[in-house]
């Protein structure tokens, strides 16, 4: 990057004086609300209908142990945001150890949502195909996962980096801060899913 | 712009593309003009794709109960039609102008992300490479993970043209759903739409912060050019616009292949959803399709009338009200779905209230004509064409908004006609006037201008011919999506004009063709000014150095350059300063002998191997039951993923040695490019 | 949202614990409501209750750990405008199915 630092910088700057970069993740952010927008709508408009074949998802929700699972998603913020900190006093053996806890974070949520799948599909009899209901259930939590899957994915590269190459810079292609700045978002993501999804979830009247 | 060789500490899967010219250039290359190039071309033929495709459609309707056509052909042809024209050609070719005038106009050497604006160009081309591999792949047995699915079709449909996708670009539910839509055709559609709007949604980051981040010294908001403000308006539609339908189509996807049963009315899915999120999406892509040759034509007819566009201001402001009003008269296209009383007046309010920007728009543009000095060049003729048809398109559109009237025009031939007289008589017009304009810039030639003018009128009556009587045919009665119509109907005669009409456009476009080929290496040389013009972009020579501008420009106000040329007497006329011609020799020079050093973008194999993966996925996912199936979707996430790892490993420039400046002041930590980025 | 001009302190990595017990005890509340109401029910005061803990847990991610609040306002004007077309839309779009209804 210090290649691009050597351009002609009286010509070319940023108009906002924002970081290319960031202000494309934060835009690009800002378009993931209408993504997770449709597929909670989805599950709002499918989840009270009655008539469908059960069982309905809120039937069969384990409240107590999505709570532990959300609860690691939620602590994975907090040592998300100790990573950046961390490369931010340069101290790159602190910010590896949150990078491996946030990945272990994400690692133990996404375990969580395997089992949770498991439990429903076999013991609950609830499968993608059982109601319009499970299929909006599934898509949305899935389309979630898969965020998170990515996340961990790029967590772990960072970390793979900072092993081989010592440090990490603020500068290098992936990017410390925009990788936070999307864990961050798939959380604050699941916390609206836990509270509409689980904690306000109704069947129909009469089902549940 | 060369680089100089070093190793590099990081890891590599393949060494850096070297090539400048020459087929590897194009390949990994991150310049945004030849990105847009490339999509200008790709786009362009699949106009002539889709311009075949409604030319069977034509020929099938010349007639009463013509044979031509089977009915399974004939609704593969329309609903290919609608969606190749929609994704892409206009869509693409909105992207290839972007692509090509964006960084020019705000005074930029590139966009933001050169390399992610390749990986949207290769996403795009392979999406639409995958959407009409259905020809090849097209397994007329039912969708996998869906039991008991009879099948409607008869075998003899099982035509080449039979078998493509055939539930219409909207893809409506249940119909084009695993019911009544067996076999993989409508699988092809879904993800392939998909993977263009995945591309789409790439390019609308890259331009939203290539606009905000990257203008030149002294190009405020409201000194940058109308198309560049449409440009940003469409890259936001696009952005909030494209979730939803990405989202619509994972739902047709799964109920498809896996199962679901979003739109299964049987167990209780329900279809208006579909038409919901499809029209939540599919009601900005009209200002998609429709923004970007409004942003020409606010850039032809001033520079032709030789005055500045009336009401700059206004004319932002409505294209910004029009997005944005644009995402609130969606279910107008639903007034005959049942939905309720409050929801259908709530949008017929809404829908009226939207053609008010609209019609800003119109009279600024009249304004901008009024009392000028115009030349009618073959550009300036599209542009007053584009705004003559398009007020008829509009006025018939706002007779759609009257509900009662709605229901008597829907799944008429009136509303094929409206909607041609915006996307053909507007979009496209305003996309063949912007050829004319800005062709000097790509080439130093102009294109021949009597060819132009024939090009025009050709195009123009056939135009009118094959839409105009549509009109009358829809308010007879004539319904859409239907491969035949009884003797007795007395629509003969006015289809059989409208046959006619299409094959005097096909004859227009092989005049454009004609005219593009030979001008290219015969044109006249255009010079660095050929049109008197006003923007930043035509203060460059011709065609387009590599690195753009030798010195980065300074803007001092609207139509910069115009008053670089001119100042204006008492009476406010414009008088050429004295010093013009100076002026313009002296761009010339440091446009062709930039002063200092510029470093370009390096090329990049990553974006195309990156994109090459995304159709691996999705045939995967089409064919997901068999062992090749699973294969393929495991190879195709391997090329992402490895093309991702090699990506953010890769540095957006090479190292280079001699530089003129020292840069030792940068901290590593904050050192953020001042060019492109590395995203 | 309070913006402190031209300053880029961030908080200490102690204000980030702080604010990740304040995220705990918010989802302790959250489960305890849900199984309040599932013992009495809270006639319907659940929902908006629970509603304003989630948004509130947002918004200090957002502010905080994403550090929203230190930035500049282009990228808070990008988000929320995502945010809140995203609510406006699907509402309306649930309000034409009756899934969610004005009045009642």
């Amino acid at each position: 990057m210090e290649a691009a630092a050597a351009m002609d910088h009286h010509d070319q700057h940023e108009s906002t004086g924002i970081d290319h970069r960031k202000l494309g993740m934060w835009v690009f952010l800002s378009s993931e609300f209408l993504f997770f927008g449709a597929l909670i709508t989805n599950y709002l408009l499918y989840q009270g209908q009655p008539g469908f074949a059960r069982p309905y998802p809120a039937e069969i929700y384990d409240i107590p142990f999505t709570s532990f699972s959300s609860f690691a998603l939620l602590m994975s913020s907090l040592t998300m945001v100790l990573a950046h900190n961390a490369l931010a006093r340069r101290d790159q053996h602190a910010t590896r150890t949150w990078l491996l806890a946030t990945a272990m974070l994400g690692s133990v949520f996404l375990g969580g949502q395997v089992f949770e799948f498991t439990e429903f599909i076999s013991v609950s009899g609830m499968k993608l195909t059982t109601n319009p209901a499970a299929s909006a259930f599934y898509l949305l939590t899935g389309f979630h996962g898969f965020h998170v899957l990515l996340g961990v994915l790029m967590l772990l590269t960072l970390y793979g980096i900072s092993r081989r190459q010592g440090e990490l810079s603020e500068a290098s292609g992936l990017n410390l801060e925009l990788v936070g700045l999307y864990w961050h978002f798939v959380d604050i993501i699941w916390i609206v899913i836990f509270t509409v999804v689980y904690l306000l979830a109704s069947a129909p009247v009469g089902v549940g | 712009m060369t680089t100089t060789a070093e190793r590099r500490p990081t890891t590599t899967i393949f060494r850096r593309p070297r090539s400048t010219t020459g087929f590897w250039s194009w390949i990994t290359t991150a310049d945004h003009k030849k990105i847009g190039i490339m999509y200008g071309y790709a786009a362009f033929i699949f106009f002539l794709v889709g311009g075949i495709e409604a030319l069977l459609l034509r020929i099938q309707l010349s007639a009463a109960d013509s044979t031509f056509l089977t009915a399974a052909e004939y609704n593969a042809a329309f609903t290919m039609h609608g969606t190749t024209m929609v994704f892409l050609f206009v869509m693409p070719i909105s992207a290839a102008f972007i692509n090509y005038l964006l960084p020019l106009m705000i005074g930029a050497r590139d966009v933001a992300f050169p390399r992610m604006n390749a990986l949207s160009w290769w996403i795009f081309l392979f999406g639409g490479i995958f959407l009409y591999s259905v020809l090849i792949f097209s397994d007329p047995a039912a969708p996998a993970g869906v039991e008991g699915v009879p099948g409607n079709l008869d075998p003899a449909d099982n035509t080449i043209l039979g078998g493509m996708p055939d539930g219409g670009w909207f893809g409506y539910q249940p119909n084009a759903g695993p019911f009544y839509s067996p076999g993989t055709a409508m699988d092809f559609w879904a993800l392939g739409v998909q993977f263009l709007g995945l591309a789409s949604l790439i390019s609308s980051v890259n331009f939203i912060v290539t606009i905000f981040n990257m203008r030149a010294l002294g190009m405020r908001l409201l000194r940058m050019p109308v198309f560049v403000w449409m440009s940003l308006v469409v890259a936001l539609l696009l952005l909030f616009s494209l979730p939803i339908i990405a989202i619509a189509l994972f739902m047709v996807t799964f109920d498809r292949q896996f199962g679901s049963l979003f739109f299964v009315a049987e167990a209780g899915g329900d279809p208006i959803l579909w038409q919901h999120l499809f029209w939540l999406f599919g009601h900005p892509e009209v200002y998609i399709l429709i923004l970007p040759a409004m942003g020409i034509v606010s850039e032809v007819l001033p520079v032709f009338s030789r005055k500045p566009l009336f009401g700059y201001a206004a004319v932002v402001i409505a294209g910004a009200a029009i997005a944005f009003m644009g995402f609130g008269v969606w279910a107008h296209h639903m007034f005959s779905s049942g939905i309720s009383p409050v929801a259908q007046a709530a949008f017929a309010l809404s829908t009226m209230t939207i053609a008010v920007p609209t019609g800003v728009k119109i009279f600024n543009w009249m304004g901008t004509m009024w009392g000028g000095r115009l030349r009618f060049t073959t550009s300036m003729l599209f542009a007053i064409g584009f705004v003559a048809m398009f007020v008829i398109g509009g006025l018939s559109g706002v007779t759609h908004a009257v509900v009662p009237s709605d229901w008597q025009q829907t799944d008429t031939y009136y509303i094929v006609a409206h909607f041609h007289y915006v996307l053909f008589g507007g979009a496209v017009f305003g996309i063949f006037s912007g050829l004319y304009y800005w062709f000097p810039k790509i080439t130093g030639r102009l294109l021949s201008e009597r060819l132009g003018k024939i090009n025009f009128w050709t195009l123009f009556a056939g135009f009118n011919l094959t839409f105009a009587p549509m009109h009358w045919l829809g308010l007879q009665g004539m319904v859409r999506r239907t491969a035949y119509y009884p003797p007795e109907a007395g629509f003969d005669f006015w289809n059989l004009v409208a046959t006619v009409g299409a094959f005097i456009i096909a004859a227009g476009v092989l005049v454009f063709m004609y005219n593009w080929w030979r001008s290219k290496k015969h044109g006249e040389p255009s010079g660095i000014d050929p049109w008197d013009a006003r923007t930043v972009e035509w203060t460059i020579p011709n065609p387009t150095p590599e690195y753009n501008f030798g010195v980065s420009p300074t803007i001092t106000s609207l139509d910069d350059f115009w008053h670089k040329k001119y100042s204006s007497d008492s009476e406010g006329r414009p008088v050429r300063r004295p010093e013009a011609e100076e002026t313009l020799e002296d761009l010339m020079e440091t446009g062709i002998n930039p002063p200092h050093p510029i470093h370009l973008p390096a090329p990049s194999y990553y974006p195309i191997l990156f994109a090459a993966g995304i159709p691996l996925v999705g045939w995967g996912i089409i064919f997901h039951t068999s062992l090749v199936g699973k294969l393929l979707i495991l190879v195709g996430v391997l090329v992402v993923a490895s093309a991702a790892f090699g990506w953010s490993m890769e540095p957006l420039e090479e190292p280079h040695e001699e530089h003129d400046e020292d840069h030792s002041d940068q901290p590593s930590g904050s050192g953020y490019s001042s060019y492109g980025s590395d995203a | 949202m309070a913006t402190h001009p031209g300053e880029h302190h961030h908080p200490s990595p102690l204000q980030y614990v702080k604010i990740a017990i304040l995220l705990a005890v918010l989802t302790v509340i959250e489960v305890a409501l849900f199984y309040v109401n599932e013992a009495a029910d809270m006639r319907g005061w659940d929902a908006p209750l629970l509603i304003f803990l989630a948004v509130l847990k947002f918004v200090i991610v957002v502010g905080w750990y994403m550090h929203l609040r230190f930035e500049s306002s282009t990228l808070s004007k990008f988000f929320t405008a995502g945010f809140i077309l995203a609510i406006i839309l699907y509402a309306v779009m649930l309000l034409t199915f009756g899934v969610i209804a004005l009045g009642s």
